[in-house]
């Protein structure tokens, strides 16, 4: 039979027993949470050196971007669209008189559009002559804001001008691509 | 008692293994889209529809009693079998320009980004016009534009594949 002290002794150790064993609970807890906090901040700061190192290309594809969207509405704007000149209302069609006159004054322009290079080439009939006073019509290539270097995107243009025959002046167009050039 | 605390931390093991494998697959989901958002395609949408639009308005060689056709005024002439004044058929006139057209604005071959392409047009339907260039793969871009005149319903339909 166990005395009335030798009981609560064993209370007392078990009781001890337990508290040791939840403190390694919290101890082991306690680790844990900062093993997984640390493994977050890591993966945070690899994540962030990553997209920070990539901030270059991101610029560059923002570039690219930018230069997409001017190169799909470019030929609507009024610098370069056709408007009502020839008989009603087209979409994607650049009037090539105004281009080549557009091209002497694009001083005023330098800026406008924020890229580096805008050119106009014939697809159809095919052909490499960049467009003079002396050679126009008969030439491909309309260098409006010519560029020496950088990336170009194009898009699909109707090229359009009034063109004199026998009988009198008729609408005459083409199919061309616009390019803008940026510095990418 | 050492059973149980074996299984204890074996099953702490499995959690935090849990934890990273979650991790992993959301930082690659996020590193594959933010890839797949930075890479350039070799032919843009805007392109084809443009391409489609540009041709429409083409002015051919020909000519009617009063003005030089567009290749639009040409789809229907074709479909009415009309002569041109030089004794030409609308649609062999048709046929070549834009067999040049689409040739001179879409270079294709194996070492291209464009593989091939496909032109089709239709009068109620009814294919008139059918261009099939190079191979068609299982990615492609397209664009469709349809129009009216009377009763005659016209499709063109365009497809690159890249």
């Amino acid at each position: 039979m166990k005395t009335k002290s030798q009981k609560s002794k064993i209370l007392a150790t078990s009781s001890m027993l337990g508290q040791s064993k939840a403190q390694m609970k919290v101890q082991q807890m306690a680790f844990m949470l900062i093993a997984v906090t640390l493994f977050f901040v890591l993966v945070g700061m690899i994540v962030l050196v990553i997209v920070l190192s990539d901030l270059r290309g991101s610029a560059a594809l923002l570039e690219e971007k930018n230069a997409m969207l001017l190169v799909s509405k470019l030929s609507n704007s009024p610098e370069f669209s056709c408007g009502e000149a020839f008989r009603g209302t087209r979409v994607n069609c650049i009037d090539s008189d105004k281009a080549m006159v557009l091209r002497d004054h694009i001083g005023k322009y330098s800026d406008f559009w924020g890229v580096s290079g805008i050119e106009i080439k014939k697809i159809y009939p095919a052909g490499n002559a960049v467009c003079t006073y002396e050679n126009y019509p008969e030439c491909n290539k309309i260098e409006i804001l010519p560029s020496s270097s950088g990336t170009g995107v194009s898009n699909f243009v109707s090229l359009c001008r009034k063109e004199k025959s026998d009988e009198g002046i008729y609408d005459k167009c083409e199919l061309a691509k616009i390019i803008v050039i940026y510095d990418g | 008692m050492v059973h149980k605390l074996y299984k204890r931390a074996q099953e702490e093991m499995v959690g935090f293994a849990l934890i990273i494998i979650i991790v992993s697959v959301i930082l690659l989901f996020f590193f594959g889209f933010s890839l797949r958002d930075g890479q350039k395609q070799s032919v843009e949408s805007y392109e084809v529809n443009s391409f489609i639009q540009g041709f429409l308005q083409y002015t051919t060689d020909c000519k009617d009693n009063s003005e030089y056709l567009s290749v639009q005024k040409l789809i229907f002439e074709c479909d009415n079998k009309f002569i041109c004044l030089d004794e030409r058929e609308a649609c062999d006139v048709l046929n070549s320009t834009l067999k040049e057209i689409a040739d001179e604005s879409w270079k294709t071959g194996q070492d291209r980004p464009v593989k091939g392409y496909e032109l089709v047009i239709s009068v109620n339907e009814e294919e008139i016009l059918v261009f099939k260039e190079g191979n068609a793969t299982n990615s492609y871009k397209g664009s469709l534009q349809d129009f009216t005149k009377g009763s005659d319903s016209i499709e063109v339909s365009f497809r690159v594949y890249d």
